[in-house]
């Protein structure tokens, strides 16, 4: 007995450099094919697990984490059929300016009757921002730079801002296309720096309110007191919002060791950093009057009196690196990339990586591909995917050819991941205990069957890709298990639907039963 | 972690649903095959409906205070007249267009609460909505809302799928978390969609067995949950529903999730919390008086919740309607005759339980000296103070604690909105 646990351990141990250099022993080449398809990207497209099997599951890792030396011709094609990327940060705020102008006329005008609804001057923006929402989906379903797209979606949602607060309606754009995509790969400390600046953080977590107390501005608008609007009054002192989720959820996280006083601290080292008013541009601006030039501490650290924006740069880049970030936030990327509930192995991994390399983004990430955690038998499937996830798993299962309409991203919307419009600076949860509830999987039972009967709107399907149809009932079954399911059907989802099928009449018929139960189904839930 | 308990709750429900063992479900599901009977007096359990007015609706101009000169000396263009207020107790009175609500108030069963609001000042509806719905003003990051840490709990395998919900596409925030609670846009809808009823009940046979061998958890327990919906909405059938009594509820989408929640609630299928939604009250500009874009609102509100008191009938004595909105607005018009965003509202509480034919809370007076920064009605009861006593004495809610933390309601503190 004593002889077999140690036997046990001596393989064991042998098993894990080899993990840690190649892909793992353990798994047959089209398991850790198919498990870095569902983590790194949104699933495998037809036949694409065979591809990246033979051609090396590490290599094509590898690749994934050089998005920039991936050709990606057919994503750039259908980017351009977006509007709103041809749009800049200018533009976007007139639009903003003027839908803003279009409906207070409209209500000093309508005297009584309805109230009125957003008229034409709004739509414009509205149209874009569904438009964005689903330029999201897009990207996610047909970019080959998956792992990319995987961490846009992941520094979108951890630097969260909410689409429809105010002036986050048209500073959203500009955000995730020059803030955090760029970015999405590259140091940790210039994505935190570049979110701290963007307009559209300043807003969402009130940041451009804060002001030293006393402080009043050279001049200001009026009209804008008069209004009543969002800004209705002058900002009077500090506000704490930014400064507090920049700690707990940007950075160091709950359990970071920073108490109120730092809070407090941190939200004096930000006053003035504020946003340029709409219709100068609504970048970025410092406003040295709002500033509050006193000594402050923050984290036992001195930031001495009399100093301007620098020291919130400085201070930035204090809390890039200090190390209840490096763990909070691989933690965080561990709790993507692995499992709900990240093993402590790999998040030590990530740390030691982003100590090494001072905060590369790239390369905590080639830390967490090759800890032995990620390829672990327990942690195949061990996640179940968010609505978004699962919607995209499914657009490229059966290689669907997504359209520039706003319907993909309702649908995402319908079953409870509205893009961009989650509230909390919390961003979306990770977990399963949050996405898996009895209404949501309905939702997903009706997208599975409709998107396989081609009913889905704003998508063209056609199965003929992913299955070929065919009489035999069994061949069918085992073609979507291997095309569709990665060859993860269990027992019990291959005797169900072969039973169904015996009701069906056409090959053509069996086919959309088929997938459609596939899908909907509880295997492919997970990743 | 909650999750690996409601993995564990949650299964052990399945198997009582599925032994049988839950008297009170089979006396529900017997009941929900359209035999009418002494449900009320049997089942009698406490509902609460939550109705949000988002864009801050205001409470002057909903709960007047006609007997105070400073409202009109304020409001020149857009005060109620006197003569058009429907008089409650000789200072305040209810709009004209609520007049529908006026015989409730005569039996004692509609309340309003005034200078109710929340302690942070924020003046953005998205953060000052986000507070209502978490419970948790001044904390941002709080990612669940009150009612559904209200729902959280040691027994959540007794609750049926239809305890917590919310009439529209998306969850809102107040139901977010990790208690089970659904989003229905339709109740005619829900299910599986397939055109012909043959092939929707083989499919849903279909998906029902394929996850009844996932042998993961919450994916098994919650799809039986769904599943087990689906058969209760069948047998309740809600395609055939007529209000009772001639109720017409409003067109649009309001009246819409106001009829729905009555069929639930007549349903049986242990409905506990239903939430719904209207917005239209950011009356900036041309808020108008006696007529005018608010006052088509609040007609729209007040034919709601009558048609919905109507239909409900006797069933009224189980259930607590309250209408909630993040801010009030100012006391003085502005140049727009409109009003801007201020701070305390007025609140409205409508049910058998509800202690009615009066205006509950400590009113501050418009006095500008009384006034928050000079400006607003003042808030004198927290909004915490009212839900927690709601939960407390109508739903029966033990500790709130973890309802609202950081914030202890306090008995002491409650305008006593429901009867004891």
């Amino acid at each position: 007995m004593l002889r077999r646990a140690f036997s046990t351990f001596v393989i064991l141990v042998a098993l894990v450099p080899c993990a840690a250099a190649q892909a793992p022993a353990a798994l047959t080449p089209r398991d850790s094919a198919l498990h870095a398809l569902n983590r790194l990207a949104y699933g495998p497209r037809p036949g694409e697990v065979e591809q990246v099997a033979a051609g090396g599951v590490m290599r094509w890792i590898e690749r994934q984490l050089d998005p920039q030396r991936i050709s990606d011709r057919r994503l750039e094609g259908r980017e351009r059929a977006f509007a709103i990327l041809e749009y800049d940060a200018d533009e976007l705020a007139t639009m903003f300016v003027e839908a803003r102008r279009a409906r207070m006329e409209r209500q000093r005008d309508s005297t009584a009757a309805r109230a009125p609804a957003d008229g034409a001057a709004a739509r414009p923006l509205r149209r874009l921002a569904a438009e964005f929402q689903q330029l999201a989906v897009v990207r996610a379903t047909l970019s080959e730079r998956q792992l990319l797209e995987v961490m846009a979606d992941f520094w979108t949602n951890h630097f969260n801002v909410f689409l429809a607060k105010g002036a986050d309606r048209f500073l959203m754009p500009p955000y995730i296309e020059q803030t955090i995509r760029p970015r999405a790969l590259g140091r940790f400390e210039d994505l935190l720096i570049a979110t701290a600046q963007s307009p559209a953080m300043l807003f969402y977590l009130d940041n451009w309110q804060s002001v030293a107390p006393g402080s009043t501005p050279p001049r200001f608008p009026l009209s804008a007191a008069r209004r009543g609007d969002q800004g209705v009054r002058l900002p009077r002192g500090i506000n704490e919002n930014y400064a507090r989720e920049l700690l707990e959820l940007h950075t160091l996280g709950v359990d970071g060791g920073y108490t109120q006083q730092d809070v407090i601290a941190v939200a004096r080292i930000f006053t003035g950093w504020g946003i340029e008013r709409p219709r100068d541009g609504a970048g970025f601006a410092f406003h040295d009057w709002a500033h509050d030039t006193g000594e402050k501490q923050v984290l036992g650290v001195r930031f001495p009196a009399g100093a301007g924006m620098e020291e919130g740069v400085r201070l930035l880049t204090l809390l890039a690196n200090h190390h209840a970030t490096m763990h909070h936030v691989s933690g965080k990327l561990c709790a993507r990339f692995v499992r709900d509930d990240p093993p402590d192995g790999c998040v030590d991994d990530a740390v030691a990586a982003w100590h090494r390399s001072n905060g590369d983004i790239r390369e905590v990430l080639r830390a967490i591909f090759r800890s032995p955690d990620f390829w672990a038998p327990q942690t195949l499937r061990a996640k179940v995917k968010t609505p978004l996830e699962f919607v995209v798993s499914a657009l490229r299962a059966v290689g669907a050819e997504p359209d520039t309409t706003p319907r993909l991203a309702q649908v995402v919307s319908r079953l409870g991941q509205p893009l961009y419009l989650q509230p909390a600076p919390t961003g979306y949860p990770e977990t399963q205990a949050d996405w898996v509830n009895s209404g949501a999987l309905l939702g997903r039972m009706n997208t599975a069957v409709a998107l396989a009967a081609g009913r889905l709107p704003g998508v063209v399907v056609s199965l003929d890709q992913a299955v070929p149809a065919t009489a035999d009932h069994a061949q069918l079954v085992a073609a979507v298990n291997a095309r569709v399911l990665g060859s993860a059907m269990s027992e019990r989802t291959r005797a169900v639907i072969s039973d169904q099928l015996s009701v069906v009449s056409g090959p053509a018929e069996a086919r959309v039963l088929a997938v459609g139960l596939a899908i909907g189904g509880p295997e492919f839930q997970r990743q | 972690m909650s999750i690996t308990r409601r993995v564990f709750v949650k299964s052990g429900g399945l198997t009582l649903f599925s032994v049988g063992l839950d008297p009170l479900f089979l006396a529900r599901a017997a009941l929900s095959l359209g035999r009418s009977g002494p449900s009320s007096a049997v089942l009698g359990r406490p509902i609460l409906v939550c109705l949000f007015q988002r864009g801050a609706v205001d409470g002057l101009n909903m709960i007047v205070p006609h007997g105070d000169p400073i409202y009109y000396r304020e409001r020149p263009r857009i005060a109620v007249p006197a003569r058009d207020v429907i008089d409650l107790d000789g200072y305040f009175g209810l709009h004209p267009s609520l007049a529908a609500l006026k015989p409730w108030w005569d039996n004692h069963s509609l309340a309003a609460i005034h200078a109710i609001g929340s302690p942070d000042a924020t003046h953005s509806h998205f953060d000052a909505q986000d507070y209502m719905e978490t419970g948790t003003p001044g904390l941002k990051s709080t990612s669940d809302g009150w009612l559904n840490r209200y729902c959280r709990h040691d027994r959540e395998h007794e609750d049926t799928p239809f305890r917590a919900v919310a009439f529209g596409p998306q969850l809102p925030r107040i139901l977010a978390g990790s208690a089970p609670s659904l989003a229905i846009d339709d109740l005619q809808a829900f299910g599986l969609r397939v055109p012909r009823d043959v092939a929707r009940d083989r499919l849903t046979e279909a998906f029902e067995a394929l996850y009844e061998g996932a042998a993961t958890g919450l994916l098994a327990s919650s799809s039986g949950e769904a599943f087990e919906a689906v058969r209760m909405l069948r047998a309740a059938n809600p395609a055939q529903y007529r209000p009772a009594d001639g109720a017409e509820y409003p067109r649009g989408r309001f009246g819409q999730s106001l009829m729905q929640i009555a069929q639930l609630i007549k349903a049986n299928v242990g409905l506990e919390i239903a939430f719904a939604d209207l917005g239209g009250w950011d009356t900036h500009v041309n808020q108008g008086a006696s007529e005018g874009q608010l006052a088509v609102r609040l007609r729209e509100l007040a034919q709601g919740l009558a048609a919905f008191a109507g239909d409900l009938g006797d069933r009224m004595s189980d259930v607590v309607v309250l209408t909630m909105s993040e801010f009030g607005r100012t006391v003085r018009e502005n140049g727009n005759r409109g009003t801007d965003h201020g701070h305390a509202t007025a609140m409205l509480a409508l049910g058998g339980p509800v202690n009615g034919g009066r205006v509950l809370g400590r009113w501050p007076g418009l006095d500008p000296a009384r006034r928050f920064e000079g400006r607003d009605v003042a808030v004198t009861t927290d909004f915490r103070d009212l839900f927690g006593e709601i939960l407390a004495r109508h739903l029966g809610a033990g500790d709130l604690g973890p309802v609202f933390p950081g914030f202890a309601p306090d008995p002491g503190r409650f305008v006593g909105a429901i009867r004891t």
